[in-house]
């Protein structure tokens, strides 16, 4: 059976059915998408866009290793956004501290973040604990998270009185998203790339390479056989929801330092966005299928059509709100790839006995 | 089929002990709003009271529908955006260079939800999506084609239908419209859920639905039957909310998903699904109305409630999760 499978030439259809990584097809969807907006705009095979895109893309980027983590083990984290919102309003609040504690400002921008991810870390150890130890659903758990972080930053802006402009205007903070290399002059690669480059690569060798990552894969494909196994199933949920709170922190300082901004309305509807980018990179929803190298593609993938569709607007004049609506029927039709091939796999299994 | 009714006198004896649950949840309902009258001085008065129905109207209508739903073991959050999509609607077809006959608004926008409530079932039940899921994605499609509508402004609706629909007040017996709208829907659930060969199915499906595929019920069928009503159900609260705002916007309940899943939650639906009933969901959404309404007279404030909700939420499924757990 599975000689005459690999005797015959395979069709696309068949590749995403049941190729083992998702990766050809979202290359192929990313350069379709690439060619589209670049013949049928002006201004989108330029440096500007190379450099807008980039700068776009890091928020969802961040956010998003976390939330491959929390889905690899089945889970769902639904709070990214608040706990990301959370954390923009006290990066301000932090800054001030800091400043007015006497801190050399050349050491800020370093506790800053230091601060933040911590308040990530507890805001993941709430919920690993409800989830893991009360044992309450991750998705109202998180629900309630993102209700109770939401209200709580906003509770901060309207109740500290530097917290009402949100503003940042520290240059030194400022520049740890804002710098070009090589050089000021031959401004061609945002920092943030580098950021990202080097948070993937860090996150892929956890995953592949350390038993962590090993036992995350093996709770996520069948949680029962793993405790069998000996694998403490609980810490391992556990720390994949404390990975993802801090990087929603992490992402909010990046955010923050951006737009010199902290307001609380920071990352609403930024758990869509990432649980869009997750799925379309070929994680699966029921756990322990999908990696980092998919997820990082599908957010390319996003920022392209975001940036994409802003030029469109520019040039034949189609409403730049279009965006959410083609967002939303991504996010469907990527769970509908992945539904059919969890039913392809299972056909097959059952063809084979 | 069979089968089925042999069951039934143990699912009878879990409705009673249901009641006994329900009867706390009204009891705890009484005692909240009499707390709340000592507190506050407005608070038990009839323009209070009256207001405060009229604002849970649109959230418990749709709190209704979601209960089927929850027992089935399914969620659709796709009904703040539907809701703010009906809004849009409305504002676009008003506006229009021959605007819309005002009545021709109603069959529209069910129309419309109806569409939206298919468009869910259908993938959820033919390529067996997961529900969350998939409801997220229809809440960007509809919240962002509002956003298309309206060119994301808030647009005044001065029509005399849905200032019917929300804001008028029958004269004579002074109950506002939305109420009445509420009653009815919570009745013909009511009948629908608890005394129907529909409601059998539902429940049937939510307790275990591979059995019920097997004795026969067309599961895919009842679930489909029932995104469609939440659909529908969405449109008309969107309709509500519509009048009472007198705006369409595509912003309009931002985060109605959060209240109307903590109010069916809190009467007694089981995420799990299998368990609950209409009257629990109506004590849900009376005693979070009360809640938000009493400690806005008492000087709180949203964002204080907001971080209230969210631990509420956790904790009430904390606390049925451990009553389960006792009885097992």
């Amino acid at each position: 059976m599975s000689e005459v499978l690999r005797l015959r030439k395979r069709s696309i259809g068949e590749i995403l059915l049941y190729g083992k990584s998702m990766l050809p097809a979202l290359g192929l969807l990313l350069l379709i998408l690439v060619l589209f907006f670049g013949f049928s705009t002006k201004n989108f095979f330029t440096l500007g866009t190379f450099k807008a895109i980039i700068s776009n893309i890091p928020i969802i980027a961040i956010v998003s290793v976390g939330m491959t983590f929390v889905l690899l083990i089945g889970g769902l984290d639904l709070s990214v956004g608040s706990i990301l919102g959370f954390t923009a309003v006290n990066v301000v609040l932090f800054h001030d501290v800091l400043e007015k504690a006497g801190v050399p400002l050349g050491w800020i921008p370093a506790l800053v973040v230091l601060c933040s991810l911590v308040l990530g870390v507890i805001f993941g150890t709430i919920n690993g604990l409800i989830i893991t130890r009360v044992g309450i659903n991750p998705v109202i758990t998180t629900l309630g998270m993102m209700a109770f972080a939401r209200g709580l930053s906003s509770w901060f802006a309207l109740g500290f009185e530097i917290l009402k402009t949100g503003r940042i205007t520290d240059q030194k903070f400022l520049n740890m998203a804002r710098t070009y290399l090589p050089s000021a002059k031959v401004a061609i690669i945002p920092i943030t790339l580098i950021y990202i480059v080097i948070l993937y690569a860090i996150a892929i060798i956890v995953l592949r390479y350390t038993r962590y990552g090993r036992n995350v894969y093996a709770v996520g494909a069948n949680e029962y056989a793993a405790r069998l196994a000996g694998i403490d199933v609980r810490k391992i949920k556990f720390v994949s929801y404390i990975i993802s709170g801090a990087m929603a922190s992490l992402a909010g300082v990046i955010l923050v330092a951006q737009l010199s901004l902290g307001r609380d309305d920071a990352g609403i509807g930024n758990e869509m966005e990432v649980i869009t980018a997750v799925v379309l990179g070929g994680v699966s929803m029921a756990g322990g299928k999908g990696n980092l190298f998919g997820v990082i593609i599908a957010v390319l993938i996003l920022g392209v059509i975001r940036n994409g569709m802003v030029q469109l607007q520019q040039a034949i004049g189609l409403s730049y709100y279009w965006r959410e609506v083609v967002k939303g029927l991504i996010l469907i039709l990527a769970i509908s790839i992945d539904a059919a091939r969890i039913m392809a796999t299972k056909k097959r299994q059952r063809v084979r006995q | 089929m069979a089968d089925a009714l042999h069951v039934e006198p143990e699912a009878l004896g879990k409705r009673r002990k249901r009641l006994s649950s329900t009867l706390i949840l009204f009891l705890a309902l009484v005692g909240m709003i009499a707390a709340f009258s000592v507190l506050s001085k407005d608070f038990y008065s009839f323009l209070n009271i009256s207001t405060m129905l009229t604002n849970i109207s649109f959230s418990g209508i749709v709190a209704g529908t979601l209960t089927m739903i929850l027992i089935t073991g399914g969620l659709d959050i796709s009904i703040g955006g539907n809701i703010a999509l009906t809004s849009c609607l409305a504002a676009y077809l008003f506006n229009l260079e021959n605007p819309v006959p005002g009545w021709a608004l109603i069959p529209i926008a069910l129309a419309l939800g109806a569409a939206i409530g298919a468009f869910n079932g259908l993938f959820i039940t033919r390529l067996d999506l997961n529900p969350i899921i998939t409801t997220l994605g229809t809440m960007a499609v509809t919240r962002g084609l509002g956003y298309v509508l309206t060119k994301s402004r808030s647009i005044l609706i001065m029509e005399d239908v849905t200032g019917f629909i929300g804001r008028t007040v029958i004269p004579g017996i002074q109950i506002p419209v939305p109420l009445v709208l509420l009653v009815i829907t919570y009745v013909l659930l009511f009948f629908l859920l608890g005394r129907s060969k529909f409601g059998r199915k539902v429940y049937c499906i939510g307790a275990n639905q591979a059995a019920a595929r097997v004795s026969g019920i067309r599961v895919n069928s009842v679930k489909f039957t029932l995104y469609l009503i939440s659909g529908i159900t969405a449109s008309v609260s969107g309709l509500i909310l519509t009048g009472q705002t007198a705006v369409g916007m595509p912003q309009h309940a931002n985060g109605v998903e959060l209240d109307v899943i903590t109010a069916v939650l809190l009467g007694g639906t089981a995420l799990s699904g299998g368990k609950g009933d209409i009257l629990g969901t109506l004590a849900g959404v009376l005693i979070l109305g009360v809640l938000y309404n009493g400690f806005t007279m008492i000087g709180f404030r949203y964002v204080h409630i907001r971080v209230f909700q969210g631990i509420l939420l956790i904790l009430i499924v904390a606390l049925y999760e451990l009553r389960d757990k006792k009885k097992t």
